[in-house]
């Protein structure tokens, strides 16, 4: 926890020079969080060019926003909340992309790809029908908000005040949301056990 | 066991899965489970849930990222901020320091400049040069041809009578 702090602290600082216009300071942090952002992106998407494209969205934000930049949260938690944003934002368009392209095109598509890109990746052809492929499957089938719960809870290692403040809402509903989350993938994945 | 208790103990389930509970409240539903089945089923699914999630690894991010970043971001930022970008650092660190001797400079360059353009007052004011006037060309002139006829005059009664 002290860690973390300190680690929070260090971020917040690195921002604050940004704002001051320190461009090795925005590189650093770029270092440190561009792989996790990223991950997270593209679970939440489950489509890596489209996670890289937010991502890139992502960075620029917290670029233009260095110079109204006040460290009241966490730098993380900062991040992820205009994250989440981009990424809920991109699957709520992408279903609406998907249904008017369903008037045409009705093949098969995997309930986890939530914006198509015209073709499987590499991986999602590998993992087409093997043990991966479900807990994506069924990841890709939560509601928005109980995915990114769920990602930021398991692979972010994030705490509850944490995932609330990126989500806006409070603990209780992240509890509540994470519960249900885990609950529905259990009986999904029950198969698996 | 009430419902009103497995409901109670429902929200730890997936922290405790996870293994971050705080000690207090693992002990609380541990004691719990020893009594619920149907809470220790939910954990053990739970469990299996983490696992298997732990497995997908998300790919690596690609190598040009921070590249295609750094051209938007320099796109965003006008030039004259990009030229300045080498030097801000410095700037802001000794930014005072800087400025404090670069006003020492101009103030010692504007006393210099204006001490190299001050007239000295003239010695004699016969010493200075005025305008020529036409009059006093037209009598140079007439001056220079009264000499060379002169010389010319000279020469011939010098080498006249030579025998």
């Amino acid at each position: 926890m002290g860690g973390a702090t300190a680690a929070l602290d260090y971020d917040a600082e690195l921002m604050l020079r940004v704002r001051d216009g320190d461009g090795a300071s925005f590189a650093a942090l770029l270092n440190k969080h561009r792989q996790p952002v990223v991950h997270f992106l593209c679970r939440m998407v489950q489509n890596q060019a489209v996670a890289e494209e937010l991502a890139q969205e992502v960075f620029l934000r917290v670029y233009r926003s260095r110079s109204s930049y006040e460290p009241s949260a966490r730098f993380t938690t900062w991040l992820f909340r205009i994250a989440t944003h981009m990424a809920l934002n991109a699957l709520r368009d992408g279903r609406k992309e998907r249904g008017q392209e369903s008037l045409d095109d009705v093949s098969g598509e995997l309930p986890g790809r939530q914006i198509p890109d015209g073709r499987p990746t590499v991986e999602q052809s590998m993992a087409a029908g093997d043990r991966l492929g479900e807990v994506r499957r069924a990841v890709a089938a939560l509601p928005g908000k109980q995915r990114a719960a769920v990602l930021m809870h398991k692979y972010g290692e994030m705490e509850y005040s944490q995932i609330a403040k990126a989500l806006n809402c409070s603990e209780s509903a992240v509890k509540s949301l994470l519960f249900r989350a885990y609950e529905t993938l259990r009986a999904r994945l029950a198969h698996l056990a | 066991m009430s419902r009103i208790e497995c409901e109670e103990n429902a929200e730890l389930l997936p922290a405790y899965a996870a293994g971050r509970l705080d000690e207090e409240s693992r002990a609380k539903l541990e004691r719990h489970l020893e009594t619920c089945p149907a809470c220790r089923e939910s954990v053990g699914g739970q469990r299996a849930v983490w696992d298997a999630l732990g497995a997908w690894e998300a790919p690596p991010v690609s190598a040009g990222f921070d590249r295609r970043l750094y051209a938007r971001i320099a796109r965003e930022v006008p030039w004259w901020e990009r030229a300045l970008r080498p030097f801000r650092p410095a700037l802001i660190r000794q930014g005072l320091p800087i400025a404090a001797a670069a006003c020492l400079l101009a103030m010692a360059g504007m006393a210099v400049h204006r001490s190299a353009h001050v007239r000295p007052a003239p010695r004699n004011a016969a010493a200075q040069l005025e305008p020529l006037r036409p009059e006093q060309a037209e009598s140079a002139l007439e001056d220079m041809e009264l000499l060379h006829e002169f010389n010319g005059l000279v020469r011939a009664d010098s080498t006249g009578p030579a025998m």
